[in-house]
């Protein structure tokens, strides 16, 4: 009976969203063109290059123009990892009682992960510090990094993921992040603004505080990502 | 021209359609399922859904991405739309931090109850 | 340094990151006091932000430099100032009632105050936002808070409440992701104004589709029937100042998104009806849940739900009269839920469990904060001299301007259910048979007595004397109606 009333909800979902979704076509150019500067994407498109010398356009839209949202993203990120040690929290001595879920893995699987976990950090440490002129930016390489620290956890038991230097490490970026917008907001007078010369488009340093922050992002979220992993690995009771 | 015309939308049903299904999919799987992880599972393929939704309609037919990288300085015309992008990057954070949360609360209920199953936990009205 | 409605957001943020370590390196107690120092700021700000706000009319601030729409701006009105300002003194209240908390472990209160914190900068974020994105991300902050500070305690059922609001709260934030991706389609554009002034260009149907999606997405969060599942039980599990919280805080945030959508970006007649009957119904059935609950604080939050379907009446009436009343009686529920969850969790915790009928006789061994209860309890009710009367009675003016008996004879019927549940407890409190003598009494900590007189004192200074409030409330209810000043505020920014 329920699964009837279940399959005629989704039949009506599906319905409502096919039917909105039709009249929104796919690939229609929408933003019009760029040069009109009719709408804000199209304001983004043109003017990017020219006033902050970032070429990923998402980047410049994502740490600048829209870079209170990040900042706010972030935050819901910190309160994801302090949110978990609250609802998972134990008291010190239980601490001692827990250990990672895996089992130990094979020789193979160490020593590949051993060779692979450099490699991939700096995979990471690259997309977050070219985030201004590739795809790609703080998220995504912290997000790669913690892949790198994801393959340790599991087939290292009893590899540490080491909360005082995460906490150093998330602290630090969050700091740096905050100061550099009220760095913004003592010089220059607006939260966040970019206050650091634009440079040339294309280079490793331009782009003024935009790859300052995205690295600043990108440290932030491998360690809030390392954190959630860790606390969310370490839950077995020990017999 | 006619080929290109059909091709494309199949790759508009591709699209869409494939986003709507996963939707559809997580959102089946939250009413009907009764372990917590699967519920889980059932949110995070629903923000899937949404998200690949988000994406699609920043495309721009014969778009290029918006990036203004050495030798494609002047497409600023064929660009898709950048705005879409950042914001389900913001999306997609969100949905992990979701997700992280409510693992945890899994965990915690799976280890007052001793049961993951929602049928089985009965100390509140579901 | 110019105060600005960006220090709102930056300092919180600041402070929430430099926490852990400030506690670790340099003293435990620094976890705790550090977000009663931003707290008391943000109470600062409020104030200076709304002595000048009465003289310009509107402080908008721009981020990062870009003017709107081209960036997220930031808008203090009279409206959102007045509710940032109660937020911001609710938060600092509540910190200062928890600052004790006996249930509270050492080790673990650190987290509990940064989420604390964050949960009042997010509520704060959603009410002077510009921008409809940036308001789903300050809303996603205040709502991940509230589901780990719902399963606080390890102890109570917390995490299947916070489970079950996780879920539906999931939905919401799907929802008003879907609503914003398809009004962003149609008018290319996230800023609010610019969407305000161009909504009429939607499509009808797409332009329906997005107020659905929006109306539920926030209704979740506003408490509103029948999408409130979540509300009892977060309430009732989670501590007892976090109840206060939700009241005075996050479900202000859902009606003031709720109010934002529907009076300043689609003007549509018939929202306002949805606003009266959606309401109306939340009122009816809350209230009546309300009478059937043994459980203290589960009463409590049938009661706020059952207020809150009050405001959204209030909203719909939509005149001016009907507008201050509607603040105001956010006003009092903010200040007076506050008092009666936190003296009401103190009350519970005294008894043997939460049931109302353990309460008996308490009333002699905590004098004052049965007392509290007690005041707190006649003036949700809407007894005069106390506040919570001349809120019913701006409404119900308003009510009455418009012809509408049938709605002024509901609420009064509900007024006369909410005086039958609230004085059951009080009588209890006073008049009950003591079953056990031996119970050991916990009096309340100083900080949190402190915090408990002070909404008691607003309660009845407020009633007295109204016009301290009605003043502020004038100007927010000009604000609100005035689409037309907040679009051009927000849009001539690029000339300053």
């Amino acid at each position: 009976m329920k699964k009837v009333l279940v399959l005629v909800l989704l039949v009506i979902v599906g319905y409502f969203l096919t039917d909105t979704f039709n009249l929104i076509p796919f690939g229609e150019n929408r933003i019009g063109n760029p040069q009109d500067e009719q709408t804000v994407a199209g304001y983004y498109l043109n003017n990017t290059v020219e006033k902050t010398s970032v070429a990923n356009t998402v980047t410049a839209i994502v740490v600048n123009y829209r870079g209170f949202d990040t900042l706010g993203e972030v935050t819901v990120l910190f309160l994801a990892t302090t949110g978990l040690g609250s609802i998972l929290f134990r008291r010190k001595e239980d601490e001692e009682e827990i250990e990672r879920i895996n089992k130990p893995s094979s020789s193979l699987m160490q020593t590949g992960s051993r060779v692979l976990f450099p490699l991939i950090a700096l995979l990471g440490i690259y997309v977050f510090i070219h985030g201004h002129l590739t795809p790609g930016g703080g998220f995504q390489g912290g997000a790669i990094i913690a892949t790198g620290f994801l393959l340790m956890l599991i087939s290292y038991k009893n590899f540490k993921a080491g909360h005082t230097m995460l906490n150093w490490v998330e602290s630090l970026a969050g700091i740096t992040f905050v100061s550099i917008g009220l760095w913004g907001l003592l010089t220059g007078g607006t939260f966040l603004e970019n206050v650091l010369p634009a440079g040339e488009l294309n280079n490793l340093i331009s782009g003024g505080v935009i790859p300052i922050i995205y690295i600043a992002v990108g440290f932030k979220v491998a360690a809030e990502l390392t954190g959630v992993l860790d606390i969310l690995l370490n839950i077995k009771p020990k017999k | 021209m006619q080929n290109f015309e059909q091709y494309n939308s199949i790759i508009t049903t591709g699209v869409y359609g494939s986003a709507i299904a996963l939707i559809l999919i997580g959102l089946y799987a939250v009413l009907i399922k009764k372990h917590l992880i699967k519920i889980v599972i059932g949110l995070s393929i629903i923000d899937a859904g949404v998200h690949l939704l988000f994406v699609a309609i920043g495309y721009i037919k014969g778009g290029t991405a918006p990036i203004f990288s050495p030798g494609n300085e002047d497409a600023v015309n064929k660009m898709v739309d950048p705005v879409p992008q950042a914001l389900v990057l913001t999306a997609i954070v969100i949905g992990f931090a979701v997700t992280a949360v409510a693992l945890s609360l899994v965990i915690r209920l799976y280890k007052h109850h001793n049961t993951a199953r929602i049928d089985q936990i009965k100390s509140l009205k579901w | 340094m110019v105060i600005s409605p960006v220090h709102y957001i930056a300092v919180p943020l600041l402070a929430a990151f430099t926490i852990p370590l400030l506690s670790k390196y340099i003293h435990k107690e620094l976890a705790r006091i550090v977000p009663g120092i931003v707290l008391l700021y943000s109470v600062f700000v409020s104030i200076v932000l709304m002595m000048q706000v009465s003289e310009v009319g509107v402080i908008s601030e721009k981020i990062a430099g870009w003017s709107a729409p081209w960036g997220i701006n930031l808008m203090f009105t009279p409206f959102s100032g007045f509710l940032a300002s109660l937020m911001s003194v609710v938060g600092f209240l509540i910190w200062l009632y928890s600052y004790n908390f006996k249930k509270i472990e050492q080790s673990q209160s650190q987290k509990y105050h940064i989420l604390q914190m964050m949960m009042v900068t997010g509520a704060i974020g959603i009410v002077l936002t510009g921008d409809i994105f940036n308001l789903f991300v300050f809303m996603e902050i205040t709502a991940i808070t509230a589901y780990s500070l719902t399963s606080f305690y390890r102890e109570r059922d917390g995490a299947e409440a916070g489970f079950k609001y996780l879920l539906i709260g999931s939905f919401a934030s799907v929802m008003i992701l879907l609503a914003v991706m398809i009004l962003y389609t149609q008018l290319g554009t996230l800023n609010m104004a610019e969407i305000a002034q161009n909504a009429h260009l939607i499509p009808t149907p797409l332009r329906a589709t997005i107020l659905v999606l929006f109306l539920v997405g926030f209704g979740i969060e506003a408490e509103m029937f029948p999408l409130n599942g979540w509300a009892p039980d977060a309430y009732s599990q989670s501590p007892g100042p976090i109840g206060a919280a939700f009241a005075g805080i996050v479900v202000k945030a859902g009606v003031y998104a709720l109010i934002r959508v529907i009076f300043t970006l689609f003007d549509i007649h018939g929202a306002y009806d949805f606003l009266i009957y959606g309401g109306l119904i939340t009122m009816i059935i809350a209230e009546t849940a309300a009478v059937a609950q043994t459980n203290l604080k589960r009463m409590l939050a049938y009661s706020s739900i059952g207020q809150m379907g009050f405001v959204l009446i209030a909203f719909g009436i939509g005149t001016k009269t009907a507008i201050i009343g509607a603040l105001f009686l956010m006003f009092n529920h903010a200040v007076i839920k506050s008092l009666l969850f936190m003296s009401g969790s103190y009350l519970t915790y005294n008894s043997l469990n939460k049931k109302i009928s353990a309460l008996a006789g308490l009333g002699k061994k905590l004098p004052i904060v049965s007392l509290l209860f007690g005041l707190g309890a006649f003036a949700i009710v809407g007894l005069p001299p106390f506040s919570g009367f001349w809120s019913k009675l701006y409404v119900l003016t308003a009510a009455a301007d418009q012809n509408m008996l049938l709605l002024i004879m509901a609420i009064l019927a509900v007024s006369i259910i909410e005086i039958i549940y609230y004085f059951r407890v009080v009588s209890t409190l006073y008049y009950g048979k003591q079953e056990d003598e031996e119970i050991k009494v916990q009096k309340p900590s100083i900080n949190a007595m402190v915090s408990m007189l002070i909404l008691g004192a607003t309660i009845i200074v407020v009633g007295v004397y109204p016009d301290i409030i009605t003043h502020f409330l004038n100007n927010a209810a000009d604000m609100l109606l005035d689409k037309a000043s907040y679009i051009q505020a927000v849009l001539t920014q690029n000339i300053n």
